[in-house]
């Protein structure tokens, strides 16, 4: 018996709508994307960038997609990081957040009373499933809502550190930039890297190898490099993901940090670059980097 | 890795060239989904809205009218569950058990069909519209959803029952 239903079936048909509607809608677009043109041309410098020239790739299961900065004051912030790394911020939105222009890592800000850590939001093929591997993990994962860019579950793992798995609904290549204010290297500290290992190992399918201090890890995904490139350090009194962000001058942005209210250690040469380790000017840790392109 | 700025097609003078063609194709599927203008409107501002909000990502995806509808489908979602979520702390919450699902062979009167639906509640008739006027296999209104596949078939039956009930009051009262 044919389904009585399948008679409802209706392709959609276009309908102009009123012309007023049309545009007004049309303005107000124009406006949106004029807003947001000019990011490239105010960066602080585009001379001699450390960009390292890579194909485009598309984000993996276990990447970093997103990030946000959930500090108390979110003016303050944008203004601190503005003046210390060149940042712009997406004009109009919700007053609570912002939204850097123009990096390659997608990344936000967003007021939150006591809280002064680095977000992280983990790309995902699956995010129900994801909630389920969160679950047997021992974290917590509120139900998967519908976004705009995809489908998210905010998290928080089994040490109490808070982060979020997405699913996007199409694939779009991701970008690796070491640009000046762009993240080249993100730690994950924790309290016991071990049950992070178990953990993260588990949701994410992230592997790790020893790295160079001790506790430290080097986290893989699939024999690379984790994009950002990302470290988890064990031992840490609690839990937290702090940034590192590309400088071109190091003693240029130390400065700057300091001149913007914040603290900074002088510069200290590593094996991999020179690097410093800083605060702003609302407590939030990160660290500068210049590292070879 | 970016390209000088003036080399780089502009995803933002591609969506503005794309918006008078799809802007009907986006507001016609809206409106014969939601039925009222007003909100039509709003959705459709919606989607072209989030559209901006994606082209500014880099890089951006490959906007199409194909994906503005796309997205229009998800801002209807969204519209029905804020609905219901709103409708939700106005009434008892009566969880109806799943009923076997009682064959049905009647033809629909599109024009009552439409009415019926209008007077569903958003949960059932979000669940309707995907399945039926948008043509969706189950699994992919259960996605939209956020629910089962096992929870979504027993939301249709339930959907379904409410239909058939209303639809058979209106052909009474109108026919």
């Amino acid at each position: 018996m044919s389904d009585p239903f399948e008679a409802l079936l209706r392709p959609p048909e276009a309908v102009d709508p009123d012309p007023t509607f049309a545009a007004r809608l049309r303005a107000r677009l124009e406006r949106e994307l004029l807003d947001h043109r000019d990011p490239r041309g105010t960066r602080m410098s585009t001379s001699s960038t450390t960009s390292t020239p890579s194909a485009p790739a598309v984000p993996r299961h276990g990447d970093v997609g997103y990030v946000s900065l959930r500090v108390p004051d979110v003016g303050r912030a944008a203004d601190f990081y503005q003046a210390v790394l060149g940042w712009r911020y997406a004009p109009g939105g919700d007053p609570r957040g912002r939204q850097v222009q123009g990096l390659a890592l997608n990344h936000g800000m967003w007021a939150e009373e006591g809280s002064r850590t680095l977000w992280a939001c983990y790309r995902v093929d699956d995010v129900h499933a994801a909630v389920r591997r969160v679950r047997e993990a021992g974290g917590r994962a509120e139900e998967p809502s519908r976004e705009p860019y995809g489908t998210i579950s905010t998290c928080v793992d089994d040490q109490g550190l808070s982060f979020g798995v997405y699913e996007v609904f199409g694939d779009r290549p991701a970008e690796v930039s070491s640009r000046q204010g762009e993240i080249v290297y993100l730690t994950v500290e924790v309290p016991d890297a071990d049950r992070a290992r178990a953990f993260y190992g588990s949701v994410l399918g992230w592997e790790f190898v020893p790295g160079n201090v001790d506790q430290g890890w080097r986290v893989r995904l699939g024999g690379g490099e984790v994009r950002p490139m990302t470290g988890l350090w064990g031992g840490r009194d609690r839990a937290a993901v702090v940034p590192m962000y590309s400088v071109e001058d190091i003693d240029a942005g130390v400065a700057r940090v300091r001149a913007a209210g914040g603290t900074s250690t002088d510069p200290e040469r590593q094996p991999y670059g020179v690097t410093a380790e800083c605060a702003d000017d609302q407590g939030v840790r990160f660290y500068l980097g210049r590292l070879p392109g | 890795m970016n390209l000088p700025a003036g080399v780089e097609p502009d995803p933002g003078a591609a969506l503005l060239v794309l918006y008078d063609t799809a802007l009907p194709q986006v507001y016609g599927y809206l409106l014969s989904r939601c039925g009222q203008r007003a909100l039509a409107e709003d959705l459709t501002a919606e989607v072209f809205l989030a559209a901006v909000e994606a082209v500014r990502r880099r890089p951006p995806p490959d906007v199409s009218t194909a994906w503005l509808v796309g997205v229009a489908r998800h801002k209807l979602v969204d519209h029905w569950r804020r609905a219901e979520r709103e409708q939700r702390g106005l009434r008892v919450v009566q969880g109806l058990p799943a009923e076997p699902d009682d064959p049905w062979d009647e033809r629909l009167d599109a024009m009552i069909a439409q009415q019926v639906l209008a007077e569903l509640g958003p949960h059932h008739r979000g669940a309707l519209v995907l399945r039926y006027l948008d043509g969706l296999p189950v699994p992919e209104v259960a996605r939209l959803l956020g629910r089962t596949v096992h929870a979504t078939e027993a939301l249709l039956v339930r959907a379904r029952k409410a239909f058939r009930e209303t639809y058979e009051r209106s052909e009474g009262r109108d026919v």
